[in-house]
């Protein structure tokens, strides 16, 4: 009776220490896994700006009062979307943007403003909350809209990159520059340091990307954008 | 001053005329004889080559985007639109196939699945060979002319067509009947607009062009 005792004692007590081993390893784990994602910009100079330092970014996108015509594909999920997205800048902060098929039929067609997205017309198949948040969250990074609480530069002169950083809670808004190039050639929304939004803009002419693709790491949306006007 | 009285004379004239172009077409009093007219648009056609400038009308921009290309069509089904301006994009309908060369990319749907092109496909056929306006179940159809042209406005009826469009108006010349411009009214008044030009009705076309490989 007392060895089956002890055995019993010996196996609960063999339990406790593994679960032990386990809970230790996994909060070390965790603590490696915090430490390498806040790795990220940590120990470079982080100088923080006043808003009115925004016009300073070398982000011109949002600033162009010309008409942006962008050839368009967007892959969502099963839906291949093709056509001309237009960009039009109205005023300060307020944006038409609408995208058509090559027959000429609308698809959307939004107003943004200041970071909101209002729905002038969507097809049905894409008129939902969840897809129209998703564009308002897009656009919004594209065209720097979002509502900012904290900016900073950051000097990554390992990489070659100057980043402006807009903090908002848990997210960051990310514009990467090559200091090279001097253009903003990354732009990425990170969610408590994990990427959900990534956006690379190539071959500029004069002051806009002629090439821009806007992938989502969550769900499976991609957007390539080729300037034609 | 001179100068500005000519430059405003101009305008006025310029916008009359294009005005114009909407507003004298009358409606037709006699629709049984433009019916009979208008009955000879399919045997007219059997086949189109012209060329075609599409424009596009957003309320917010004040340029219309321009489009430009290669239209082809046998009857009964088979289709191609050969964009060249402002790139190069080609979209053939072959019976139920479509095909779509994009950037050396040929990819190919059916109409089945893409029940978006079908309705662009069976909208365009319809109306140029005149299948569309006697379709009374699907639209409501009013009857003008002018001296040169007939113009008809169709009115969607069914729900899915109309949350698309909501007026297709159809040009026809009355020297040949055959269609020479299409426009297409969005709720929002917001269009697109095709004038076929340089046309040449019932040459032989042949078969390869509505093949992409």
């Amino acid at each position: 009776m007392n060895s089956e005792y002890r055995i019993q004692n010996n196996i609960i007590l063999k339990t406790i220490r593994n679960s032990k081993f386990v809970i230790l390893n996994l909060i070390f784990f965790i603590l490696i896994l915090a430490c390498s994602c806040t790795t990220t910009y940590k120990n470079l100079t982080k100088e923080e700006l006043s808003n009115s330092e925004i016009k300073n970014i070398p982000y011109a996108l949002p600033l162009s009062e010309k008409t942006l015509i962008y050839k368009t594909d967007i892959n969502f999920y099963k839906n291949d979307i093709s056509g001309l997205l237009i960009i039009k800048k109205m005023d300060e902060s307020i944006y038409r943007i609408a995208l058509t098929t090559q027959f000429g039929l609308k698809i959307f067609d939004f107003e943004l403003d200041h970071g909101i997205l209002n729905v002038k017309y969507c097809v049905e198949y894409l008129n939902k909350k969840i897809i129209i948040n998703t564009f308002q969250n897009d656009f919004n990074l594209l065209l720097m809209q979002f509502e900012v609480k904290t900016i900073y530069e950051i000097d990554n002169s390992i990489e070659n990159q100057k980043i402006w950083q807009f903090a908002s809670g848990k997210i960051n808004y990310n514009y990467i520059q090559n200091t090279d190039s001097e253009k903003i050639e990354i732009i990425n929304l990170k969610k408590r340091n994990s990427e959900k939004i990534s956006v690379g803009l190539h071959r500029y002419k004069g002051n806009i990307p002629e090439n821009i693709t806007l992938e989502h790491r969550n769900i499976k949306l991609k957007m390539n954008l080729k300037l034609i006007q | 001053m001179n100068k500005i009285l000519v430059t405003l004379l101009g305008l006025i004239l310029f916008y009359g005329i294009s005005n114009a172009q909407e507003e004298d077409f009358k409606q037709v009093q006699d629709i049984t004889k433009a019916q009979t007219e208008l009955a000879k648009l399919s045997e007219n056609t059997q086949s189109i080559q012209s060329k075609f400038i599409q424009e596009k009308h957003l309320s917010f921009l004040t340029e219309n985007i321009i489009s430009k290309g290669e239209f082809y069509f046998k009857s009964p089904n088979q289709l191609r639109w050969e964009y060249s301006e402002p790139f190069e994009y080609i979209i053939v309908f072959n019976d139920k196939n479509i095909y779509i060369k994009d950037e050396d990319k040929i990819s190919t749907f059916d109409t089945e699945s893409n029940k978006m092109f079908a309705e662009i496909n069976n909208m365009m056929i319809g109306s140029i060979q005149g299948d569309l306006f006697t379709d009374s179940e699907r639209f409501d159809v009013k009857y003008f002319e002018n001296t040169n042209q007939y113009l008809l406005e169709l009115n969607p009826k069914l729900p899915e067509m109309k949350s698309m469009l909501k007026t297709i108006k159809i040009y026809i010349d009355k020297s040949n009947i055959s269609v020479a411009k299409i426009k297409m009214i969005e709720s929002s008044d917001d269009y697109t607009s095709i004038d076929f030009i340089n046309r040449k009705l019932n040459q032989t076309i042949d078969n390869e062009r509505f093949n992409l490989k």
